[in-house]
């Protein structure tokens, strides 16, 4: 509901969430392919509870910052990440982080969904299975984790038959479901939408809405509707001259699609460029 | 930079000639129906009033024109403000159309009778409206809300312009019940004028907004 207060030009606008609690706090953060360097002393404080988008057009950096912030880019061999992305103060990027403990904490939701050659029941159940949780309590979160991304309803009578023979939003309904089992507190979400129908594409959202109340969501969109539906918090990220991805400007959502303060944002946002 | 949305940039260009086309018409009409009024011209009120058809005609047609780059381009930011601002203010303007058809079938029924006093004050005000409605437009095109803000401070003067006459209408009618007609008829062309000047506040407000994003009260 739309509350009236009156309000002068010089008053303050609303904080706008400004003073949510920092859940992931990227500082100073430069990543590099080999010698080529793919991000610029970027940062990011990421409020908890709460949509953040990362905005920008291709090769900017903004999936390498994600993927920098559970450490996926371990997984690329010559790859190096300096700077701090402090998790509730821990620095993820130090060399004493447990990783397997990281990624339980920081799930992740890519671009395609990718169901385990399994079924329903054994791809929601196999992170529980990995850390010895007991049949009950596997159970009880496999129901848990499919109610959550609305998805009980439509397999609980065939949650023995294969993952594959779900539909695309399914899967991907599944592949969140997946990573919810394992009770993260942060989901990275990579162009989760991109390869889904417009209603599959719509269910994904309005599943966002409702896991924020729970979970700190970071998400990459080429989708800038979707963008300024979704989320709370934008960042805006381009290349600079020696082609490695900088933030050039993060705000409250509201205020990057409506007021950027920065002429690229606005270029890129209104489709000048990019 | 090279933009990629020429075809987009060229509606919103015709969007606001649209919209400065259509100030100018009305600037014309207010113009024109306090000269009916002070030369006793009914023909020339007649003229404004049949006019105003092809005001209402441009205001549909940017009214249409503005939802469907809307529907098809979905502005945001700047873009939107100003797509927002111009529907705004192709109402005010369509608005302020009728308030110049009220001042000529006031005049027309005003000259059809002997003239109440000498028209001093009413001319004073029609002319600070009239140079406002010129100067919102040329702010418009320039988006420069410094000019606007100036601009809607003048609305001061014509309140004040309209309470002086308010006043005197008020001083004849009580005078004498047969100056009653004639000076309720100036009473409602002069309410005319004044809605005309606060309409160009809305107007200013819109380029404030078209600039900042935020949503002011100048008046």
């Amino acid at each position: 509901m739309i509350s009236i207060r009156m309000q002068t030009e010089a008053a303050p606008r609303a904080v706008q969430d400004g003073d949510a609690e920092i859940k992931l706090d990227a500082r100073h953060v430069n990543f590099f392919y080999g010698d080529f360097q793919a991000l610029h002393d970027a940062a990011l404080s990421v409020r908890a509870r709460r949509i953040t988008a990362l905005i920008g057009p291709s090769g900017c950096g903004k999936t390498t910052f994600l993927r920098i912030f559970n450490r996926m880019h371990d997984l690329t061999p010559g790859t190096r990440a300096t700077g701090e992305v402090l998790l509730d103060g821990h620095n993820v990027l130090s060399s004493d982080t447990d990783v397997i403990r990281l990624r339980r904490q920081v799930g992740m939701l890519f671009q395609r969904p990718n169901p385990f050659p399994k079924s329903i029941f054994d791809n929601v159940a196999y992170g529980p299975h990995m850390l010895g949780w007991s049949k009950a309590r596997i159970n009880q979160v496999v129901e848990e984790s499919l109610k959550d991304t609305g998805l009980w309803d439509e397999v609980k009578t065939r949650l023995h038959r294969s993952a594959l023979n779900l539909s695309g939003g399914q899967q991907q309904r599944l592949c969140l479901a997946r990573a919810l089992a394992v009770e993260p507190q942060v989901i990275l979400m990579d162009e989760p939408a991109s390869a889904l129908d417009p209603i599959a594409t719509l269910r994904i959202e309005e599943l966002m809405q409702d896991l924020k109340q729970r979970y700190t969501i970071v998400i990459v969109t080429h989708n800038m509707q979707q963008a300024a539906r979704v989320s709370d918090f934008t960042a805006f990220m381009l290349m600079n001259e020696k082609r490695a991805g900088e933030v050039i400007e993060y705000g409250p959502t509201d205020d990057i699609f409506n007021r950027p303060k920065d002429s690229r944002t606005e270029d890129y946002i209104t489709g000048r460029f990019g | 930079m090279a933009t990629t949305r020429t075809l987009f940039d060229q509606e919103l260009a015709e969007l606001k000639s649209g919209v400065v086309r259509m100030g100018s018409m009305v600037e014309q009409a207010i113009a024109e129906s306090m000269r009916a009024l002070v030369d006793r011209n009914n023909a020339l009120a007649k003229e404004v009033i049949a006019r105003d058809q092809e005001v209402n005609e441009l205001h549909r047609l940017l009214r249409e024109r503005a939802f469907m780059i809307m529907a098809t381009q979905q502005p945001v930011a700047r873009d939107l403000r100003l797509i927002v601002s111009f529907q705004h203010m192709v109402l005010e303007l369509e608005r302020m159309g009728d308030h110049a058809v009220g001042i000529a079938r006031a005049a027309l029924r005003l000259n059809d009778l002997p003239q109440l006093k000498p028209y001093i004050d009413l001319p004073k005000m029609a002319e600070i409206t009239e140079s406002q409605v010129h100067e919102i437009l040329g702010a418009v095109i320039e988006a420069d809300q410094d000019k606007a803000r100036a601009i809607a401070e003048r609305d001061d003067e014509v309140d004040t312009l309209y309470h002086k006459i308010w006043d005197e209408l008020v001083g004849f009618m009580i005078q004498d019940p047969a100056n009653v007609q004639r000076a309720a008829i100036l009473l409602f062309l002069a309410k005319d004028l004044e809605r005309i000047a606060d309409r160009v506040t809305n107007i200013a407000e819109d380029v404030v907004f078209l600039h900042t994003g935020r949503i002011v009260e100048l008046s």
